[in-house]
């Protein structure tokens, strides 16, 4: 009977369960999911909140600063902004990382393992460093005229040196899921290259390519270190307004703003797990 | 109508770095014939597939198709279809749309490929199957899946590469005979790469067996059955008895020196030879008083097979075996007499 009882003790759930240590790590899990929504709950009850500062208990519920963040040109231009930024973020980060991974998949590459560590960096660094090199970088070029400092296209480029590692990486991981014999499968079956491309190896690896594209689009959104040392009055995001703003007057419409982006990111991961499913009741039984 | 064969390989030469996994290879395919490609793994088969369907590219020789050069073109340029070992669908891709996209990548008109994908999914046998996605077919469909994509798209030369071989026995067997039938009534051309001695023997116009990257024999199933050129043939098909003896000044003796009485027709020189016979071909007990070729042996062993026991026989050095219907004739240590004629031997250095 040795290995019955082996088997027992390896199994979750049944066999010797110490009360105390049980206790504590059921608590240490209620902390933890606590702990993580309070902040965002806390916002959303704010926004609500009917007073010009942002200060509990609440007295009168409202949707004035709603209304008062949508008819603010400057909020609502940070939000556009935002938008703009992280589409474009989205899309340099998506196609360069989708395909350089295609890449780094398929083929052989001489110094792979350097190579991979190298693009990898920049999602270690911090904000302040990558910011003030772009800024270094690229703050004094002019372009016919276009200056590329303060321009929304430069945080793209920006916000692409962490969107762009990690479109990369997410997809090099789901590249080698693919089996290439669909692949010589469709180039026996007359699929030229671009054609086998977009019919058979994108397809398959949608789920990776949809999720690592929104994943780039909340990083855009969410970012806030480079922004601020990138961006000027008229191509601020709404994370440098929201923070520019508090050290002015903190009134609820910080709390709004908070809530549009958090919504945002949820959209976002609503998209993802939706499609992913869908994926799912294709190729799983 | 071109009168040129499906396929024709011109000494064709394929290495990787030091290996050479196809050495020399030619061989051509009659319109409409089923030739099959058997070898052990490593043989160079599946690598001469490769290069049949544009997978890889020939170090040096001429592939033509239709009498076409194609050594130089990408797969989807050659008029060739493979059905893979593990049947490669498109996951994301339904049934029809499998079956379909061959036929897209062709710009083949719309109701014609609609046309198509009905008629080869009738063919294989899954009518009422086309919005399914690969996921919930079970082995056997999808390779029939496979199979109607390939077929769909008409090629001049359909090529399968172990196509049964990651299916289990019975749905091996009864694809196998659906294969045969859809070449029986549709006639395509057809190169088939396998291991499996019995499929090869099964399916085939004509067999190539391979080793080492050449084709060491290349004719119809029962000659290369019944006439094989080497040792390497006569033992790769069929189960075969090796009795290795030493001849000299015309006496045949065993390992340990024993003399055995064999009828040699033609005597070989002296020196060390090995003697096969296949197991079907030996008799024993009283059918074996009329064999040209008789010796004296022990029951080593028997074994239970299901329709037969399988005897093995222990002669001095020599060991062989043979098969028997019916109930348990004989038990280990039983003395009996096993023979064969001398046309059912051969003989190899």
């Amino acid at each position: 009977m040795p290995e019955l009882a082996v088997e027992r003790s390896g199994s979750r759930g049944g066999g010797f369960q110490p009360a105390f240590l049980k206790a504590v790590s059921i608590a240490f899990t209620i902390f933890v999911v606590g702990y993580i929504l309070i902040p965002i709950v806390v916002t959303l009850i704010m926004s609500f909140n009917d007073a010009n500062m942002i200060r509990f208990p609440i007295n009168t519920w409202s949707l004035k600063w709603y209304r008062d963040f949508l008819g603010s040109a400057q909020f609502t231009g940070a939000l556009l902004n935002s938008l703009i930024v992280a589409i474009g973020t989205t899309i340099i980060a998506t196609t360069s990382g989708v395909l350089a991974a295609w890449a780094f998949e398929r083929y052989p590459i001489p110094f792979k393992n350097g190579l991979y560590l190298i693009i990898m960096l920049p999602l270690f660094m911090p904000g302040v460093v990558l910011g003030l090199g772009v800024a270094i970088a690229f703050g004094g070029i002019n372009i016919f005229g276009f200056q590329l400092y303060g321009s929304r296209l430069l945080l793209m480029i920006a916000h692409s040196l962490w969107a762009m590692p990690l479109v990369f990486m997410l997809m090099e991981a789901t590249f080698r899921t693919i089996d290439h014999r669909i692949v010589e499968a469709s180039y026996d079956l007359g699929g030229k290259p671009l054609q086998t491309f977009f019919e058979i190896v994108v397809p398959s690896v949608s789920t990776g390519i949809i999720s690592s594209a929104l994943f780039a689009f909340v990083i855009s959104l969410n970012e806030f270190v480079m922004a601020l040392f990138l961006t000027d009055r008229d191509t601020q995001t709404l994370p440098v307004l929201m923070w520019l703003s508090l050290r002015s007057a903190g009134t609820p419409r910080l709390a709004v703003s908070a809530v549009i982006l958090a919504c945002a990111v949820f959209a976002c991961l609503t998209v993802i797990m939706v499609w992913y499913i869908r994926q799912l009741r294709k190729t799983a039984r | 109508m071109t009168t040129a064969p499906a396929l024709e390989l011109d000494h064709i030469r394929r290495t990787y770095g030091l290996v050479t996994a196809v050495d020399d290879v030619s061989l051509t395919v009659a319109k409409g014939e089923f030739l099959t490609l058997l070898g052990p793994s490593g043989s160079g088969k599946t690598s001469t597939l490769r290069l049949i369907g544009g997978f890889e590219r020939p170090d040096s020789g001429e592939i033509r198709i239709n009498g076409r050069r194609v050594d130089h073109l990408p797969p989807y340029a050659r008029d060739t279809a493979t059905i893979f070992q593990t049947g490669a669908l498109f996951p994301h891709k339904t049934v029809a749309e499998n079956v379909v996209y061959g036929l897209k990548m062709h710009k083949i008109d719309k109701a014609e490929s609609e046309k198509r994908v009905k008629d080869a999914l009738a063919m294989v046998r899954l009518t009422g199957f086309e919005q399914r996605y690969p996921a919930q077919l079970s082995g056997g469909q999808k390779q029939r899946v496979a199979l109607a994509r390939s077929m769909a798209l008409r090629p001049a030369i359909l090529l399968f590469d172990e196509p049964l071989s990651a299916l289990d026995l019975s749905l091996r067997l009864q694809l196998r005979a659906e294969i045969k039938r859809l070449h029986d009534e549709l006639g395509f051309s057809a190169i088939y790469v396998t291991h499996d001695q019995s499929e090869a023997m099964a399916m085939s116009s004509r067999v190539a067996v391979m080793n080492k990257g050449h084709i060491v024999q290349i004719d119809k199933p029962d000659i290369i059955f019944h006439e094989p050129k080497s040792e390497f043939v006569f033992t790769f098909i069929g189960e075969s008895c090796c009795l290795p003896v030493t001849i000299r000044n015309g006496e045949v003796r065993d390992k340990s020196g024993e003399p055995v009485d064999l009828k040699l027709a033609r005597p070989p020189a002296a020196g060390e030879w090995r003697l096969y016979v296949r197991p079907s071909r030996v008799v024993m007990g009283e059918a074996a008083a009329a064999a040209e070729n008789r010796i004296a042996a022990n029951v080593a062993f028997a074994e239970f097979l299901g329709d037969v026991y399988r005897y093995h026989f222990k002669s001095g050095a020599l060991e062989l075996f043979c098969d028997y219907g019916g109930p348990e004739r004989f038990q280990p240590g039983d003395r009996c007499v096993v023979g064969w004629d001398s046309a059912h031997m051969s003989v190899f250095q």
